[in-house]
């Protein structure tokens, strides 16, 4: 199998309104999509997800920049000759045509031989699970079979790259995460590379390589998983993915790649990427999960709420007009409303954003 | 999308399907404005316009024209209505009579009602002669004229109407029912404020058909001009083809405003298809004093239009209508001691033109719903507009257009050909614009993902998900042209008759029992070749819904 790489390169798309402002869907991005590797597209609804994996597939046309695949620029290329295959939100499964007839569809325009048509689609088939089915028809199938059949229908052409637009968004939550894994094994298993939209960021964590997360048409940041909670590079990522207190801070003292700042009246040694400077307002990400809660000895605050959840206790605390979010897994003790309580914050999972 | 640029099948296609809608709708309807407007030295004039309007004549006819359109438009729907009234909301045993009430006039020819109406009512008419023994008793003129069109136009209300009360959910009358209003308060405050849009869609939709009526115009009006008649009078009786160009532009004006009216004013108000469809089936009202009255008028009508349509296959088989009526098929010998030549033209060019009609119907259809290219809009609303022109004012275009270099067509079975086409395809193209847009785009990617090119995602994917519009469209299309007249009549020669124009020369001469033979001949051909086409369609598991 060719799996190939995909290059965008300061791609724009405007979508003229009718009489309606212009939406620019796709605000020039530029990336690089290796071989082989799966990459998520994440982001909130209306972002430019879907444009941007439509312009991958050539389902539209960029109003600006250009599109490689495996080094060739497809820009002008329609979607039949381009070398990349989309499993749909919808499924998209052909509805007069039987499970067998719907994967063979494909090669079937390739005009390739009746008997190694039955043999990709056997094995194809086996490959999803669903040997058995193959004359049903879509409308007797369930969801998560459809799926199955949408996977089976891409993945049999031997495309360089798939393309997935939400493919999960219309199953039930169990079913969800087990098809998560289900896709990253396939891919995994005919080593294609992948471009996976979504809005949900548990999925994207769960199955990327490397997460890139869109806003307005743009790109926030690319980057791992781990990257991308531990280090968001924006207000924005920050707040999208995971749950994030932000807030304000001073640069106490400036050194190389590290510093002290001033935080909720305490002082904390960080680490940051970008050179600080002295007396600098600053804004830091804590994540609820880098906040222990405790009888005496720390920043002190007040209960506001607490709420059991079963494998962990939330709270969200009160210090000087300021509301923080905390989350203690295992806890020793639990607190409740009103209580005093002390912040102990772990200096190391804190993180500088610039405003 | 700016796909179509990339895709050399497409663009071609969408060239195709422009060139041939400016050739064969946008040409001849321009040919019959600049003969109107174009003197014989080739300069802009109005002469023929204030020649029209000096004759008193015209003036008149103009007149009659909107009086009745009016007048039949108002009873139309007013019929309409309680028919669709009945048909959705009352429990009524003989409602499957309505949806045959609904295809008689269509596959019967245009005026068979006035035929009917000539042998009840006429001189000779059997009811008016025969049995209340009026020695001249005159149906020609506005009375008969109105009362045969209502009689004809009304199903088309019914269908709009009946389609959109049905469509209504009922938890909106029980809401106001729990509420403690009586029924004929929900009828008023409820029921009629939501197909306020559908009845003045219903009124523009016959008021259309209705001034552009050209067959019973002729056989009925009498002294009754009205403009569709009078253009072919003008034209072809006195030769004044330019004042017949100056009135048939009349007449376009007011079916394109009404046509516009229709499509963008009315067409876009529906309370009812926003709300999308009724949640439960609705409780059908059984009471005695709502059913009853309704149901007695629907009966009688029912029943009177059936018998009108019955007198046709009978006027064939009997010696002199309204003089002596015993049995004979000395009618049918006539028929063919003159030769099958117009029965036989008439089928083979209906089927020539059915199956164009409907693949070019399905593709416009696809490139008006799938397709963003310059020239959507206009390629949307040409199409659609060729059901709005009357058929006299593109039958003028017709042998206007296409009488001199580019294209001589005078006088070929072509001209009869293409008119069938492009006067035929925008039932074809609304059905397959409704079927597409119930059909997820993405299904069509999918496949063109997956490498088939546009011209194969179109055949083995787009059309076998509207075959049920595509083979509707076709049956109808093959219907319409067999039954055709105003436009054709223009168009017909010595080397190719029609079946409708042949019948209408009967009625003219007096022989009713051979135009009943003729007309009850074109209605078994309809019929047999309807009932072959969803006989193997059936078989093929395809079903082909009710025109
Ligand atoms: N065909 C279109 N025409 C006009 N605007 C569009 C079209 N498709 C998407 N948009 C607009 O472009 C923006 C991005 O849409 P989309 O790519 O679908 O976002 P996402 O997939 O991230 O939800 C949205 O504002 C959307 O309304
Ligand atoms: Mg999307």
């Amino acid at each position: 199998m060719s799996s190939k790489n995909v290059l965008l390169k300061n791609v724009v798309k405007i979508y003229k309104g009718q009489g309606k402002k212009d939406v620019v869907a796709v605000n020039n991005v530029s990336l690089e999509i290796k071989a082989g590797e799966f990459v998520t597209l994440l982001g909130p609804s209306g972002c430019g997800k879907t444009t941007l994996l439509r312009i991958i597939a050539g389902f539209e046309t960029p109003t600006g920049g250009e599109v490689y695949i495996g080094g060739e620029n497809v820009t002008q290329i329609t979607p039949d000759r381009r070398d990349t295959a989309m499993v749909f939100q919808s499924y998209a499964l052909f509805p007069h045509l039987t499970v067998y007839e719907n994967v063979a569809y494909g090669l079937r325009v390739k005009k390739q031989s009746e008997s190694r048509i039955r043999q990709s689609v056997a094995e194809m088939l086996e490959l999803v699970g669903l040997t058995g089915m193959e004359s049903r028809y879509p409308n007797q199938l369930s969801g998560g079979q459809q799926q199955r059949v949408a996977l089976a229908r891409s993945i049999v052409m031997r495309p360089s790259v798939l393309l997935f637009d939400e493919p999960l968004s219309n199953l039930d939550a169990k079913l969800r995460v087990h098809m998560r894994g289900e896709i990253r094994r396939l891919q995994r298993q005919v080593g294609i590379t992948g471009i996976y939209v979504t809005h949900d960021q548990a999925e994207a964590m769960s199955m990327s390589d490397r997460i890139i997360v869109m806003n307005n048409g743009v790109v926030e940041q690319s980057g791992t998983p781990q990257e991308i909670y531990l280090t968001p590079a924006s207000e924005f990522v920050a707040d999208f993915i995971g749950m994030a207190n932000l807030v304000d801070a001073v640069v106490a003292e400036a050194g190389e790649g590290q510093g002290i700042i001033d935080l909720l009246g305490a002082k904390f040694r960080i680490s940051s990427r970008g050179d600080l400077r002295s007396g600098e307002k600053v804004r830091v990400v804590i994540r609820p999960e880098a906040v222990a809660l405790a009888g005496d000895g720390g920043i002190p605050a007040v209960v506001e709420t607490s709420v059991y959840m079963g494998s962990s206790q939330d709270y969200r605390v009160r210090i000087d007009g300021q509301t923080i979010s905390v989350v203690a897994y295992n806890p020793d003790e639990s607190f409740r409303e009103g209580d005093r309580v002390y912040l102990r914050i772990d200096e190391r999972k804190l993180h500088v954003v610039r405003k | 999308m700016q796909a179509v640029r990339r895709d050399p099948v497409l663009a071609g296609t969408i060239a195709i399907v422009i060139v041939s809608l400016l050739l064969f709708i946008v040409w001849p309807i321009y040919a019959v404005l600049k003969e109107s407007f174009i003197s014989q030295q080739g300069l802009f004039t109005l002469d023929y316009y204030r020649e029209a309007f000096r004759q008193s004549e015209n003036v008149r006819v103009l007149v009659n024209t909107l009086w009745i359109g009016l007048f039949v438009s108002l009873f139309s729907t007013a019929i309409g209505f309680l028919f669709a009234y009945a048909d959705a909301y009352l429990k009524i045993r003989f409602k499957s009579i309505f949806n045959i009430l609904a295809i008689l006039p269509i596959i019967s020819p245009p005026f068979a009602l006035s035929m009917s109406f000539i042998m009840l009512f006429g001189q000779r008419g059997f009811i008016t002669y025969h049995l209340l023994g009026i020695k001249d008793a005159n149906v020609y003129g506005f009375a008969g004229l109105a009362a045969v069109q209502i009689l004809t136009f009304f199903p088309i209300a019914y269908l709009v109407l009946a389609g959109l009360l049905r469509q209504i959910d009922p938890s909106y009358e029980e809401a106001a029912q729990n509420m403690g209003a009586s029924r004929w308060r929900i009828f008023r405050t409820v029921t009629l404020p939501l197909v306020v849009p559908g009845i003045a869609n219903s009124f523009l939709l016959v008021f259309i058909q209705t001034v552009a009526d050209f067959g019973n115009a002729m056989v009925i009006g009498g002294n009754y001009t009205t403009l569709a008649a009078k253009i072919y009078l003008q034209a072809m009786g006195n030769y004044d083809v330019k004042g017949g160009t100056a009135l048939a532009t009349i007449l376009l004006s007011i079916s394109v405003i009404m046509f516009v009216m229709q499509k963008y004013w009315v067409g876009e108000k529906s309370y009812v298809t926003v709300t999308g469809k009724p949640s439960r089936e609705r409780q059908l009202i059984s009471d005695g004093k709502v059913v009853w009255p309704v149901g007695l008028a629907c009966f009688f009508i029912s029943a009177f239009i059936l018998l009108l349509y019955i007198l046709i296959p009978y006027g064939s088989v009997v010696n002199l209508w309204g003089i002596d009526f015993t049995p004979t098929l000395k009618h049918y010998e006539y028929v063919f001691s003159l030769g099958l030549k117009p029965i036989i033209d008439t089928t083979y060019l209906s089927l020539l033109s059915m199956p164009i009609t409907g693949i070019l119907s399905m593709i416009i259809a696809f490139l008006i719903v799938r397709k963003k290219f310059f020239g959507r809009s206009m390629v949307e609303f040409t199409s659609m507009l060729s059901m709005a022109v009357p058929g006299t004012v593109i039958g003028m275009g017709y042998i206007l257009a296409y009488n001199g270099p580019p294209l001589v067509l005078t006088g070929t079975a072509t001209i009869i050909v293409f008119s069938f086409i492009f006067r035929n395809m925008p039932v074809g193209i609304r059905a397959g614009v409704a079927s597409l847009r119930q059909i997820d785009p993405a299904i069509e990617e999918a496949a063109q993902d997956l490498g088939a090119s546009s011209y194969k995602v179109f055949t083995s994917v787009t059309i076998p998900l509207i075959k049920s519009a595509f083979f509707s469209g076709l049956v109808y299309s093959f219907v319409r042209s067999m039954t055709a007249v105003s436009a054709v009549i223009f168009l017909v020669s010595a080397s190719y008759n029609l079946l409708t124009v042949a019948i209408m020369g009967q009625v003219d001469v007096g022989r009713i029992g051979v135009a009943a033979a003729y007309s009850t001949i074109l209605i078994i051909i309809v019929l047999a070749v309807t009932g072959a086409l969803k006989l193997i369609l059936g078989r093929m598991g395809i079903a082909v819904a009710d025109m």
